[in-house]
């Protein structure tokens, strides 16, 4: 990785952190694929492009951390609704903690850096 | 099936596009993956005004670019190709075609993807020439034409003393043999 080569390490962090958002996005129930993509690209930009959160789910559920249903919807064809797991819930607990250790971290680091 | 109109033509064209990006994956993840995007694309212009084009190209630009989807799911860029199959073979016995097939074999060999760097070296060297190398070894067609009468004609493979040579001939049979083994076990991994 070049520092300065704004595109890479936003890539790596986006691949770094993506899949606990998704965990964090289905603490409080469960989403279907559509709404999880605007929410995740909607400002944040922490996919690349809402098509990216299907791989991105399909891996969650490889590994155990979602689980889905059909569901019918009022307007249209039925959806794919993602919830959470056991494992899920844990490897979201696991997460929050060291996230705050590493933002804490990066931040000490910047504010210690002399002013420009 | 009536004429399309032109937001229909978008959206079928991205899918295709993307079905071909998918391509390298297993098909019940690529299968997968197509139907989520489909619906997704569905639900999308449900929110739409009917067949609003520049909507319609709009909601295909956040979906975002078939191969950026497609290494997202980790499909490689480039598809098998149907010559790797033949690049084993052609290493262990293409020294027999006229010596050609095994350069053949090399040649593929180096120009494809299913094998990484390591894999490349190992078909080169281990050995070169493939099963050619345990006739050259035994010393057994090239010598025939040389004997004319005197006991000159000792080929290289019989001078060796006679445990070394046993040693030398059963490496020039197993090494081809466990390196096209490898390389057609890597290739259908990838």
């Amino acid at each position: 990785m070049v520092p300065g080569d704004d595109a890479i390490w936003l890539a790596q962090l986006r691949r770094g952190s993506a899949e606990h958002c998704v965990l964090a996005l289905l603490r409080h129930g469960e989403k279907y694929g559509f709404d999880l993509a605007r929410t995740l690209t909607d400002g944040a930009g922490l996919i690349a492009s809402e098509g990216t959160i299907y791989p991105l789910l399909a891996r969650l559920r490889r590994n155990g951390l979602v689980a889905t249903t059909w569901r019918e919807s009022v307007e249209g064809p039925p959806r794919r609704y993602y919830r959470l797991t056991k494992a899920g819930e844990r490897a979201l607990s696991d997460f929050i903690p060291q996230w705050q250790q590493f933002r804490e971290a990066v931040d000490k680091i910047l504010d210690e850096v002399p002013s420009i | 099936m009536t004429t399309r109109t032109p937001a229909e033509t978008l959206v079928s064209r991205y899918l295709a596009d993307l079905d071909r990006a998918l391509r390298s994956l297993a098909a019940p993840r690529r299968r997968q993956i197509m139907e989520e995007i489909s619906a997704h694309i569905a639900e999308g212009r449900a929110e739409l005004d009917g067949d609003d084009e520049a909507g319609v190209r709009a909601l295909l630009d956040r979906v975002g670019d078939p191969e950026l989807i497609a290494e997202e799911a980790g499909a490689s860029a480039e598809p098998p190709r149907g010559s790797d199959a033949w690049v084993p073979w052609l290493l262990l016995v293409g020294g027999f075609l006229l010596v050609v097939g095994w350069f053949a074999g090399v040649l593929l060999l180096w120009t494809s993807h299913a094998w990484g760097l390591r894999d490349k070296l190992l078909g080169t060297f281990v050995l070169p020439g493939g099963l050619l190398g345990l006739v050259v070894l035994g010393g057994f067609p090239t010598s025939v034409g040389e004997c004319s009468g005197t006991s000159t004609c000792v080929s290289s493979g019989f001078s060796l003393p006679f445990p070394l040579g046993i040693v030398l001939l059963l490496v020039a049979l197993v090494a081809p043999l466990a390196t096209a083994w490898h390389l057609d076990r890597i290739r259908r991994r990838s």
